[in-house]
């Protein structure tokens, strides 16, 4: 996924109004959102591995590897898409008392969200 | 003395004393009254019908405020604009689930669908992420400490008794999961 071709780096910088225009092109509908599910001393281990096969029918393994990430490192992201599809993982998650929440993909993890940008990031 | 789940030919099976469907029953209508919906002089019918609630706010109560999150770490805005498209429905489907076990509650037996259990197992939940709001845990350390209360003849006072009732619900949570998880082995 690549950002929107209206804006590179390029134009930016002849703009006075390059970050803000920079932060429009963010919240545009083609960039990837993440989903991501934060530790809690509460959630069972197996429960929350039951709600990643049940919900998204991610396998056994990927189920308990995103769930132990979870548990290790306090959060894991677990599902990208658009702002709409990962609000919907997310009202579906609070349903199963999972604590979700969504964020921007900033592109640093698997570069399916990092673009052609100088690092820069409104 | 309740029995764990099992995972059988017609669904998923497990047993209850009578006082502890009780208490099970008592937590479901806790949880439910903690999340039902005010009702507003001022409110907008059509809005409510569709589920839009313009005067929802973060919930100031944090056992409420657990079940009903935030959904974006940062972005208070943001996050209150989701919250007054989507907490109402996401209100009514938690009551949905609690009142739904709290009905299977009426014999001893209990014989449990996919469905039964997907909503049994989201009404433990939610009834431990109050429970556990309650007893202040906050960290795996706490929960560790609230886990060594195991014996009823210990309860002698409030807080006991709600470390006992978590210590009984993770139980039996645990149980339900691992029944779920294995009859989705089953079916591939």
């Amino acid at each position: 996924m690549t950002l929107s071709v209206a804006l590179g780096p390029d134009t930016q910088e002849s703009t006075q109004t390059g970050t803000v225009t920079w932060t429009d092109v963010l919240t545009a509908p083609d960039i990837p959102w993440n989903l991501v599910i934060w530790n809690d001393p509460v959630n069972l281990m197996s429960y929350v591995s039951y709600v990643f096969r049940s919900y998204f029918g991610y396998s056994e393994a990927k189920a308990n590897k995103l769930m132990l990430e979870v548990h290790k490192k306090g959060r894991s992201i677990v599902a990208h898409g658009s702002k709409e599809q990962v609000e919907q993982h997310a009202v579906a998650m609070h349903g199963y008392g999972l604590w979700a929440t969504v964020e921007k993909a900033t592109g640093g993890g698997d570069g399916s969200g990092s673009g052609k940008g100088k690092g820069k990031r409104g | 003395m309740a029995k764990a789940f099992k995972s059988g030919i017609k669904g998923i099976n497990g047993y209850l004393e009578p006082a502890e469907r009780e208490l099970l029953r008592s937590l479901f209508d806790d949880v439910v009254s903690m999340l039902e919906p005010e009702e507003r002089a001022n409110q907008d019918p059509l809005a409510a019908l569709v589920g839009l609630d313009t005067e929802a706010r973060e919930p100031s109560d944090r056992a409420l405020r657990r079940l009903l999150p935030n959904v974006s770490k940062n972005d208070d805005a943001a996050s209150l604009e989701f919250r007054r498209y989507t907490e109402r429905s996401l209100r009514e489907s938690k009551i949905g689930a609690l009142k739904a076990a709290s009905l299977g509650l009426d014999k001893d037996e209990l014989v449990l669908s996919p469905a039964d259990a997907r909503h049994w197992s989201m009404a433990l939940n939610d009834v431990r992420l109050v429970l556990a709001e309650r007893l202040d845990i906050r960290d795996d350390e706490d929960a560790g400490h609230v886990h060594l209360m195991q014996d009823w003849s210990q309860a002698e006072d409030v807080e006991s008794y709600l470390a006992l009732v978590y210590n009984f619900t993770t139980w039996l949570q645990e149980s339900l999961v691992q029944a779920m998880l294995q009859s989705l082995d089953t079916r591939g």
